[in-house]
């Protein structure tokens, strides 16, 4: 299964990709929101675990234009954020994320929120 | 260093960078620059410190970048308006945030007093309330005031507060529930929900979960089967579908949702773990959860005997799922043994991780490539070792290619022969290499420039001083060699630019000037050498106090004739000092005399100008490498010795009747109309003992640490080379009196002179017979 991960902190890329390569998973990365829609439609992806705060375009954003997508309105998309804000969270839900982490995450609640979300 | 501490290392290389954003961020706000990007950089660099900071369980950091970010949060939002106070209260903020980087990368404490002085005054503008902050300002600048200390920094002595003592605003989104990636659950519309309030009972349970999605559960891409799958983790269940919901196919909408389902649940989960498979749809579905028999009549008036729906009837799996539609419903019961403990990822393709070079401080955006060429890359990252290494080869070829030049003229061939024509567009091509692998390692100062907002703000407020400081040509590349030694400098002239030279706000305004004094701290190329000048609008040099201290000090004789350069210059004197009292930031018994040694044992040189009234300028500069040097090559007392050209002011054959004895072994030189002392670097060195008569050699006029001037005496001149510079640290050790070594064309080894250690040595052991080199060193 292929992941792509979206997140400008080089720290968080290096923690998902330690836990999803160990559990398995193909990964691929971007560093925002644009680079993320240019890597998926490169490169395909299974699941999609992004970020909120991005620069150039940030989490809301990048949900909206992948949902926007008919090839990705299927692809689950799970939202990165420290955030606990329900009105954030509503909003990436609002978007179209299919669910969320919550940073500092453990491994393998990671994983397990993946397989609620990805056959 | 297993793959956890190589990513902390890395999130401390991100957390360098996105405090320099930060701070970059908030200087551009200061200057008026406040559109939402900027705004939305310095939050996300806070964020992200925090984020990272949390993924490795650094609480402290944690708990303060959390309410620095509230407050960054709710400027973003416009909750709060930018203002001049606030921005300086961020500066600091962000000067704190980096002390509790440092302190959670080294293990070390943060000032818990600044902390908690700073988390009280952040606080206080979450609340609105500047006055209140303000003060709060003036408490944390007095706790973060430093004892006198004689180090270069500004670390701050710890304080016995604990950081535990402050509480952040509002609570910090790290996990606090045992699952880690759970969110607190959403409040869910429960309704006849009677049993929710018994007493959770021990052992197995049937639970009866009635299920019914809402389109917007499939339009976010949740499916049914995935719960169910879910669901089955906990214990054996038994689905059933209800398809009354179901309109035939006419009335059938491609994106609704029509189905529902019943199920039994045995288990010992806990009603909270079967919720939490739930927790992402649970806004869009219709969700019961009760024990069997608390509410059964609901149940038992549906078909339970409902034919499965074939999986083309459920339109929404079937159009978003790209035909993987949840699997009919007996075949969900059917994953308990075979499938609910299998791994997720059944496919078993090897992992491709885009690789991050382990040891270079930043990896590109990894641009993983697809069918599609990737974009074409604006940098390489390479590790520095590499280069260093290929600038030692390129070293090695200059040297190769001299001694052949020089085997090739010893041989006697014509400069037009094809030999020799051809070994000059060696050299030619050589000396390109060299720049261009020199080039390579060239970094722009902006590194070292980046440090000095921070110590701006922290000397100002040290001594009441307002001051703004300017930065030009951060983008000026100088040699990594030479980078690594800008810092001490530029410290010492930005704090002396704000302790001597910039005046009180109160005298500035009273002289009709801004309040705020305006520092310039600029890095240009002149002459191949980096020059850095530090300039502030501030008093200027009084030159009768400096000129009075320095004959009172005995520095100089009451009736020297001094032009107004060389008064100024006079600061740079051993043990001078024009302070009236010892202050806190600039008596800390390193003067401009030290800086001054420092730099000129870098081959560099720094000076001070001064307008009286207007301000002053300090210039430093500096070669743009500490690879290679141009110097003199010498003879003395058959050894070849270098001596670099930026020490050597002339050199001159003396007239027998110019040179005068002074004592057993000293001598001294008439050059024009001053004299100068004659060192002897045979003598000093331990080459041979006694001086020769200086006539017979030839005189090195040099300007040594203090300014003061000295005759090198050696035997004769070689001529002037650009060498490579071989560091005798790492190849041998320390030799007082040499700085390095070098190889020479013909191959041999030539020593390269330390001048100001050589004439101090003199200095020092004048009445004392030469002593052997190594004996020297010790």
């Amino acid at each position: 299964m292929k992941i792509l991960t979206v997140d400008d902190s080089r720290t968080m890329r290096d923690m998902l990709r330690m836990a999803l390569v160990k559990a398995g998973f193909n990964v691929v990365e971007a560093v925002d929101g644009e680079h993320g829609l240019e890597v998926l439609n490169a490169n395909g992806a299974d699941v999609i675990i992004t970020d909120i705060n991005m620069p150039k375009l940030d989490g809301f954003g990048f949900i909206e234009a992948v949902r926007e997508d008919a090839a990705y309105r299927a692809t689950p998309i799970l939202v990165l954020t420290t955030e606990s804000d329900p009105a954030k969270k509503d909003r990436a839900r609002k978007a179209g994320a299919t669910g969320w982490i919550v940073k500092p995450f453990h491994p393998d609640k990671l994983v397990e929120a993946i397989r609620r979300v990805a056959a | 260093m297993d793959e956890l501490e190589q990513i902390k290392v890395t999130f401390f290389q991100e957390c360098d960078e996105l405090l320099a954003d930060l701070e970059s961020g908030l200087l551009a706000m200061e200057t008026g620059t406040d559109d939402s990007e900027t705004v939305n950089a310095v939050f996300r660099a806070v964020h992200s410190v925090k984020g990272g900071a949390g993924a490795f369980g650094l609480e402290p950091l944690v708990r303060y970048a959390h309410v620095f970010e509230t407050l960054l949060d709710d400027v973003r939002s416009n909750k709060i308006g930018t203002s001049p106070d606030l921005i300086r209260a961020m500066l600091r903020a962000a000067d704190v945030l980096a002390d509790q980087v440092t302190a959670a990368r080294t293990g070390g404490t943060p000032n818990k007093v600044a902390t908690a002085a700073m988390v009280a005054e952040l606080e206080a503008w979450i609340a609105g309330d500047a006055a209140m902050a303000t003060a709060s300002a003036a408490e944390a600048t007095t706790a973060s005031a430093p004892p006198a200390d004689d180090g270069m920094d500004f670390d701050f002595k710890p304080m016995t507060v604990a950081v535990e003592d402050f509480t952040p605003v509002a609570a910090i989104a790290t996990t606090d529930d045992d699952l880690g990636i759970a969110f607190t659950p959403m409040t869910v519309e429960i309704p006849d929900l009677d049993a929710e309030t018994a007493p959770e009972p021990e052992g197995e349970q049937v639970w009866l979960i009635n299920f019914r999605p809402l389109a917007s559960l499939y339009s976010k891409a949740n499916e049914t089967a995935l719960l169910m799958r879910e669901l089955e983790r906990l214990g054996p269940i038994e689905p059933v579908l209800d398809i009354n919901d179901l309109p035939g196919l006419d009335a059938l909408e491609p994106e609704g949702a029509y189905l529902a389902w019943t199920v039994t649940l045995t288990t010992d989960a806990s009603e909270e773990l079967i919720r939490d498979v739930f927790e992402f749809v649970s806004d869009d579905c219709d969700l019961t959860i009760a024990r069997a028999g608390a509410d059964l009549t609901d149940v038992q008036e549906m078909d339970v005997h409902q034919e499965p729906a074939p999986e083309a009837i459920d339109p929404i799996a079937a159009l978003i799922a790209q035909a993987k539609a949840p699997p009919p419903v007996e075949e969900i019961a059917s994953l308990h043994s075979a499938e609910a403990n299998a791994p997720v990822a059944s496919e078993t393709l090897a992992p491709i991780q885009v690789s991050t070079p382990s040891s270079t401080p930043k990896p590109a955006p990894p641009r993983a490539g697809g069918g599609e060429p990737a974009a074409a890359q604006a940098t390489i990252r390479v590790d520095p070792e590499r280069i260093d290494r290929l600038i030692d080869l390129v070293g090695e070829l200059v040297i190769n290619q001299a001694m052949l030049a020089q085997r090739v003229g010893e041989h006697g061939f014509a400069p037009s022969s094809d030999i020799a024509m051809g070994l000059d567009e060696l050299e030619q091509l050589t000396r390109g290499i060299q720049d261009s692998v020199m080039a390579i390692r060239a970094q722009q100062v902006k590194s070292v420039f980046q440090r000095m907002p921070r110590l701006v703000r922290e000397v100002a407020a040290q001594t009441g001083k307002a001051a703004r400081l300017i930065m030009e040509g951060e983008a000026t590349e100088v040699d990594k060699t030479v980078i690594e030694r800008l810092s001490d400098p530029i410290t010492h002239m930005l704090r002396n630019a704000i302790d001597h030279g910039l005046e009180s706000p109160e005298e500035r305004v009273a002289a009709g000037k801004p309040a705020e004094g305006a520092v310039r701290l600029a890095a240009l190329h002149r002459g191949g050498r980096i020059v850095i000048e530090v300039e502030d609008d501030g008093r200027g040099i009084n030159r009768p106090r400096v000129r009075q201290i320095a004959i009172d000090k005995g520095l100089i004789a009451a009736d020297a004739a001094l032009t107004d350069d060389e008064v100024d210059n006079l600061i740079f004197l051993p043990g001078f000092s024009t302070a009236d009292k010892v202050s806190e930031v600039s008596g800390r018994g390193v003067g401009m005399d030290v800086v001054r040694r420092s730099v000129q044992a870098l081959g560099g040189r720094i000076s001070i100008a001064s307008r009286p009234g207007e301000g002053s300028t300090f210039t430093l500069s500096l070669p743009l490498t500490l690879a290679v040097l141009d110097g003199m090559v010498v003879d003395v007392a058959g050894h070849t010795l270098v001596v670099p050209l930026t020490a050597i002011i002339e050199s001159l054959r003396p007239k027998p009747e110019d040179v005068k004895a002074l004592g057993p072994q000293g001598a001294v030189l008439a050059v024009r109309d001053a004299y100068v002392p004659l060192v002897d670097i045979g003598s000093v060195l331990g080459f041979r003992s006694g001086s020769i008569a200086a006539p017979e050699g030839v005189v090195l006029l040099v300007e040594s640490e203090d300014g003061g001037r000295a005759g090198l005496v050696a035997d004769a001149i070689h001529g002037q080379r650009q060498v490579v510079i071989k560091s005798l640290e790492s190849n041998y050790r320390q030799v007082e009196g040499i700085a390095a070594a070098t190889i020479l064309g013909d191959g041999r080894v030539a020593l390269i002179l330390d001048v100001d250690a050589v004439v101090a040595m003199r200095r020092r052991e004048a009445p004392r017979p030469p002593e052997p080199i190594l004996h020297a060193a010790e």
